[in-house]
């Protein structure tokens, strides 16, 4: 990793996130660097949106720190979320509005001025320029994750985070997604992502944290996490391909029962 | 570090009242049926204008559209963007809370003063109802007034059932109260116990406040005391609502 990746955009530390007496989050700690994509992962209810939320402001935390580009979330709210952009698991804006309306609202809520060059420019590079005069439930799934990535990332935020990005995308819509969470990187912004897709995690993420049960179980690249675990029994037990896999790894790591 | 840039409140605020009034103005069918509960009661009373007085009529009148915007609007819109989680987008900007929720308040008082001035309108063109310079400014503030009471009733709905179906059904169920029991009981038809009973609940205070606003002359003791009813109300809901409300559904 060089000096450029080094500098830490995100620093969570000793997370706690409580629902009445369900402890969601058990001191989860991890940070993101600048030019990395981070992925979080961990079976349904293990606590990836709970970690999240707390870290977007939507959720309050009962201990721990989240300091995103050097901005405590708790002592500064306000310029943690200036510095962050997102997109949550299921993004819905006003179905009344049309696309260039939710871009124009977004630009002036994060104090960005958009002209109409600028805006054209945007629908542009996601490749929906003629869908300006649209209203948001009339687009398809691929092309609401392309305005709602777009949105998240108006204001050039250092922090951009990523709930289930792709899910419910289609192979090509998916692989078009991941090219521009790519790009953010080389943007050199720092990108948070949860996912349930292994191939995803392994094909896009430069490191990845595996939570469960809220607790963060362990956080490396892709590769080293296979290389370290590929000879484990737990891991050769669950092995389908006559190799090991990221997801073989992930299921030895959280067990295979489903959860709810 | 690359410094982080808050934008001013003003902005905020100017590009949520926008998506606002959008949306308002692409819902103006449902709007249309706020204004259309009040002007069919003007229209119809016009034979108790002369016996009861004009300011009646257009108390009443206004009565029913400040609750139709209070209950059936704002409480409406608030549910399903929740519900849509339109909120929680909203409120991972750099917004402060509040600037999503005065936005939205904005452009309910923005409803009533259209309809009070639709009012106004129908009541003169239909009625010949004409009250003075003084009345008819005294009357636009009575009926923010009179607007917030039933903005906080509908911030208790909301705050106390998460819902949007629920939500909806009601409003329309305490919408319908209010009309019913505010219409019969208000003229005494339901007994002296509810007519005294109407006075002082919030359709009986709004009712008031405005019927005196439209003639200031005639603004006595009780209206005064209409008046701080009505503001108790409104802090009493308000307070209920606000604390109870959760920004999402889950």
């Amino acid at each position: 990793m060089d000096n450029n990746q080094s500098e830490s955009i995100l620093k969570v530390s000793d997370l706690c996130v409580q629902y009445g007496t369900f402890k969601a989050v058990k001191e989860v700690s991890f940070d993101v660097r600048k030019g990395e994509i981070f992925g979080l992962l961990g079976p349904n209810g293990a606590g990836k949106t709970s970690t999240l939320s707390a870290i977007e402001g939507l959720i309050k935390y009962q201990s721990g720190t989240v300091i995103v580009d050097g901005h405590n979330a708790k002592e500064k709210p306000l310029y943690a979320r200036a510095a962050m952009g997102v997109q949550l698991q299921s993004t819905s804006f006003q179905s009344e509005l049309k696309v260039s309306e939710i871009l124009q609202l977004f630009a002036g809520i994060y104090g960005v001025k958009l002209t109409n060059e600028k805006l054209t420019a945007i629908l542009k590079d996601i490749s929906l320029e003629d869908a300006a005069g649209k209203r948001f439930g009339q687009l398809s799934g691929g092309q609401q994750q392309r305005v709602s990535l777009v949105i998240s990332t108006i204001h050039n935020p250092r922090l951009v985070l990523l709930d289930e990005p792709t899910t419910g995308l289609d192979p090509q819509s998916r692989r078009q997604l991941w090219e521009r969470i790519e790009a953010i990187r080389e943007r050199g912004h720092a990108v948070v992502l949860t996912t349930h897709s292994m191939e995803e995690a392994e094909s896009v993420c430069d490191r990845i944290g595996i939570i469960d049960h809220g607790k963060m179980i362990t956080i490396d690249t892709p590769q080293a996490l296979i290389e370290k675990h590929k000879n484990d029994p737990e891991v050769i037990a669950v092995s389908r391909k006559g190799r090991v896999t990221l997801e073989d790894v992930f299921i030895a790591l959280t067990g295979k029962e489903v959860r709810a | 570090m690359e410094e982080t840039i808050i934008p001013k409140t003003s902005t905020v605020l100017a590009a949520l009242l926008k998506a606002d009034f959008t949306t308002l103005w692409r819902n103006r069918r449902a709007v249309v049926l706020v204004f259309l509960v009040p002007i069919v009661i003007l229209v119809s009373w016009k034979g108790l204008v002369e016996k009861m007085g004009g300011a009646f009529a257009l108390s009443n009148s206004l009565t029913y559209g400040l609750i139709a915007i209070g209950l059936m609007g704002y409480t409406n819109s608030i549910a399903r963007d929740r519900d849509k989680g339109i909120f929680q987008r909203l409120r991972v900007a750099p917004a402060p809370n509040w600037t999503i929720m005065m936005s939205r308040i904005f452009v309910q008082l923005s409803m009533i003063a259209l309809v009070t001035t639709a009012i106004f309108v129908v009541g003169f063109d239909y009625d010949k109802i004409t009250l003075t310079p003084a009345g008819y400014a005294l009357t636009y503030l009575t009926a923010i007034v009179g607007g917030a009471v039933y903005l906080a009733l509908g911030q208790v709905i909301v705050g106390l059932i998460k819902n949007p179906e629920t939500v909806n059904s009601t409003s329309r169920l305490v919408y319908f109260t209010f009309v019913i029991v505010g219409m019969f009981g208000g003229m005494g038809m339901l007994g002296k116990q509810v007519e005294q009973m109407t006075q002082w609940s919030p359709y009986g205070t709004v009712k008031t406040i405005m019927a005196a606003g439209m003639i200031p002359g005639s603004w006595t003791m009780d209206t005064t005391n209409a008046l701080l009813v009505t503001v108790g109300y409104t802090i009493v809901f308000a307070v209920i609502g606000i604390k109870n409300f959760k920004w999402n559904t889950k």
